[in-house]
C-alpha cells in the first residue's frame, strides 16, 4: 500500500515535472505586432488566411427594425461624406470588440498568466487574464474593453469577455451588459493569427459570428496615441467643419 | 531643385478604407486645390490630426492665416515626417484642398520645404483631390 502510495506520489511529481518542462513550448507565442490581413484597401488575401466575413448582426426582430433604419442613414451619410458618426469623431475609442479591428497595428504581450493586446489607435489596452473564472457580467462594472479571462485549449487560445457598456458598439449593433465575446485564436502559420469571433446577447437571434487574421509586423513598435486636439465638429445641420481659431 | 517624393508606404495607404469610415473629408472641396507660398507658424503632431498654419502674404501684402489639416502623428511617421519635419518660421510652399466653408484652411496635398524636399503627407485616397493650383 505504501509503497504504491510513493510511487504513484512519484508518478505524480514525474507528470508535474513534465508538464512544466511542456509548459513553454505548448503554446504558440502571439508576442509582437500585427496588422490586420489583408490590409484594408483592395489587397486580396491569400485564401489560406483569408478572414470570415462579418456578416449584419443577427438581431432579432424587434431590434432589427430600428437597426435596418440606421444602417440607411448611415450609408446615405456615407454617400455625402458626412462621419459615420462612430467613436473616433468625438475622439473616443473603439472599445470591445471593434478594438480588435481598430485602424492600425496592435501589439500583444503575452506572459504565462497575462496577455495583453494592445491597439495603436487610442492606445487601447484590454488584458486577458489566464486560468480565471469569467466573472458574471452584474459583477463587473461595465467598461469599454469589458473583463476577459483566457486558457488554452492545445495551440488556441480562449478569451472570454462580459460587462461591456450597452453604448460601446460594434457596427452600431445594440446589446445589453450581459453581452458575451468569446475568441478563439490560433496561428494559422508562424506570422499568421486568425481570431474567430463569436458575439452572444439577448438582443440576437442567434449569435454574430466571424473571423479576423492578422499577419505578423517586423520590427515595428508601436507609437503613441492620445487624442488631445480635435478641431474637427460637426454642426447642428450635420456637417462637418474645422476650427481655425484658437 | 531636388524633388523627393516621400511615399507612404503601402501600410499608411492600407489604412485608407478605415480612415475613410471615421473620417469625413467631405469639408474640403477636392475639386480644385490652392498653392500658399509663405511662412510657418505653427506645425502641430498631435492626434487626432496633425495641423500646419501659414501666414501668406496676399497680393495687398497682408498677412493672412491658414490653418491645414494632415492625417495622424503615427501615419505620418510611417510616410516618413517627423515632429522635427519643419518649424515655425520656415518658408514653404503648400498645396492645400480648400474648406468648402470658405475659412481659410483645408487638407495639406504637398508641401515643400525649404530644402526643395517635397513632402507628400499621405492623405487617404490623395487621388480624389485634384490639383489645379
Amino acid at each position: 500500500m505504501r509503497g504504491s502510495a510513493i510511487a504513484s506520489g512519484a508518478l505524480l511529481i514525474g507528470a508535474w515535472l513534465a508538464a512544466v518542462a511542456a509548459t513553454p513550448a505548448a503554446h504558440p507565442d502571439f508576442s509582437g505586432t500585427w496588422e490586420r490581413y489583408p490590409p484594408p484597401g483592395g489587397a486580396k488575401a491569400d485564401p489560406r488566411y483569408a478572414p470570415t466575413p462579418i456578416p449584419d448582426p443577427p438581431l432579432k426582430p424587434e431590434f432589427k427594425v430600428k437597426w435596418d433604419i440606421d444602417q440607411k442613414k448611415l450609408q446615405q451619410r456615407i454617400e455625402e461624406g458626412q462621419p459615420a458618426g462612430d467613436n473616433y469623431v468625438h475622439c473616443i475609442p473603439d472599445g470591445m470588440p471593434a478594438m480588435m479591428m481598430g485602424m492600425f497595428p496592435m501589439e500583444i504581450m503575452q506572459r504565462p498568466e497575462q496577455i495583453n493586446i494592445t491597439q495603436e489607435a487610442f492606445n487601447q489596452v484590454r488584458r486577458i487574464y489566464m486560468n480565471q473564472k469569467l466573472p458574471k457580467w452584474d459583477e463587473v462594472d461595465p467598461s469599454f474593453y469589458g473583463a476577459s479571462v483566457g486558457h488554452w485549449e492545445g495551440q488556441t487560445l480562449v478569451v472570454e469577455t462580459t460587462g461591456i457598456k450597452d453604448y460601446v458598439t460594434f457596427r452600431w449593433a445594440p446589446h445589453s451588459e450581459s453581452m458575451k465575446i468569446t475568441e478563439r485564436m490560433h496561428l494559422l502559420a508562424p506570422d499568421y493569427l486568425k481570431d474567430e469571433v463569436t458575439v452572444e446577447d439577448d438582443h440576437f437571434a442567434k449569435p454574430w459570428t466571424w473571423a479576423w487574421t492578422f499577419h505578423r509586423m517586423k520590427d515595428y513598435k508601436l507609437q503613441e496615441y492620445v487624442c488631445e486636439d480635435n478641431r474637427e465638429y460637426v454642426s447642428a445641420d450635420g456637417s462637418q467643419h474645422l476650427k481655425i481659431g484658437k | 531643385m531636388k524633388l523627393r517624393y516621400l511615399l507612404a508606404f503601402p501600410l499608411a495607404a492600407a489604412l485608407t478604407a478605415p480612415a475613410v469610415a471615421h473620417h469625413s473629408f467631405a469639408m474640403f472641396d477636392n475639386t480644385r486645390s490652392v498653392t500658399l507660398h509663405g511662412k510657418v507658424t505653427a506645425y502641430q503632431w498631435t492626434n487626432p490630426h496633425s495641423y500646419l498654419e501659414m501666414d501668406v502674404d496676399d497680393a495687398k501684402g497682408s498677412a493672412k492665416h491658414y490653418v491645414m489639416e494632415m492625417t495622424s502623428p503615427n501615419m505620418l511617421h510611417r510616410g516618413g515626417w517627423s515632429s522635427r519635419t519643419v518649424k515655425p518660421g520656415d518658408t514653404v510652399t503648400a498645396v492645400m484642398s480648400p474648406l468648402r466653408d470658405g475659412q481659410l484652411g483645408g487638407l495639406l496635398l504637398e508641401l515643400t520645404l525649404p530644402n526643395g524636399t517635397k513632402m507628400l503627407p499621405g492623405v487617404p485616397n490623395a487621388a480624389r483631390y485634384k490639383i489645379t493650383s
